[in-house]
């Protein structure tokens, strides 16, 4: 039962793992590609660090394996917004063309910096 | 907005420090304790000025605690899986969905105004796949507004595009942050 749910996590983390480096491949611009990486970041490294929690409490691990991997798990969702950020500014404001036109530009009409 | 004392920053900051020492410590050893409390100490007089912008002890608030890990564990969760799902849409697909991106001006919640609360607004709409926050600018009667790339545009309508985009997200920020 146990092994079933760990299972789970783990498909859940690979397969969009799997899908963010798909998008990464594929996807043809910078912005697109960022997008695409945030696939990784979130639900790929939830999956499996859940599964990594399961696994631990169900074979009564250490106390600290499961405290250390839910520590991981913040530190990746709380700073993988803050570069993707940096990069996708930075990005933009360096001149890189999207591969297509954007529908809506605000930030260009604007220029709030 | 006024700062608060200096000693107020120390001690909020001393406590966080303290609890994620004993977090990683799990132990209530007294020589462990000790050296915790003068790491601590020595981390938060050099931190706790600029870790703390207003009203120190705003986050040690049973109400606000709960519905911050209520947010985090449910809302947060459902709306980032809506989010991957409709991701994985546009790359799986033969033609990559047809996509059409662009930059949008979102108008933000006008009951957060605190650092904090945009930080984590803006964090939220980056961390689902799909949106990043580009910057967050301030207008002359004290609007915000996030500049949000959006992989697929389908509402050119800014209101509509932030229901869209923040969803319940920024409701909830609301009842944790100001």
């Amino acid at each position: 039962m146990v092994r079933i749910v760990i299972d789970i996590f783990l498909a859940v983390g690979v397969i969009f793992t799997f899908i963010g480096v798909l998008g990464v491949q594929r996807l043809p611009d910078v912005f697109g590609r960022l997008q695409a990486s945030t696939c990784i970041a979130t639900l790929g490294n939830i999956g499996v660090a859940l599964a990594g929690i399961v696994y631990t409490v169900a074979n009564h691990g250490e106390v600290m394996a499961y405290i250390r991997l839910g520590i991981i798990l913040l530190l990746i969702l709380a700073t993988n917004p803050i570069s993707n950020h940096a990069l996708c500014k930075a990005a933009y404001r360096t001149g890189v063309k999207p591969a297509k036109d954007l529908v809506i530009d605000d930030y260009k009409e604007d220029d709030p910096a | 907005m006024q700062k608060p004392s200096k000693f107020a920053c120390w001690l909020s900051t001393f406590i966080l420090c303290m609890l994620f020492w004993l977090l990683l410590t799990l132990s209530l050893d007294p020589i462990e304790l000790i050296l915790g409390a003068v790491v601590s100490g020595i981390v938060a007089a050099f931190a706790g000025h600029f870790f703390i912008h207003y009203r120190a002890f705003y986050l040690y608030n049973p109400v606000r605690l709960v519905a911050l890990v209520f947010y985090c564990c449910i809302i947060f969760l459902w709306e980032m899986i809506k989010a991957n799902v409709s991701m994985a849409r546009i790359v799986l697909s033969p033609n990559l969905g047809n996509y059409q991106a662009g930059i949008i001006r979102v108008p933000g919640s006008p009951n957060i105004k605190s650092e904090y609360g945009m930080a984590m607004v803006s964090d939220c709409i980056t961390l689902s796949p799909g949106t990043i926050t580009m910057d967050v600018a301030e207008d002359e009667e004290n609007n915000t507004y996030y500049y949000v790339h959006w992989i697929d545009v389908t509402e050119t309508d800014r209101e509509k595009a932030g229901e869209v985009i923040k969803g319940r997200m920024e409701r909830w920020i609301g009842r944790i942050w100001q």
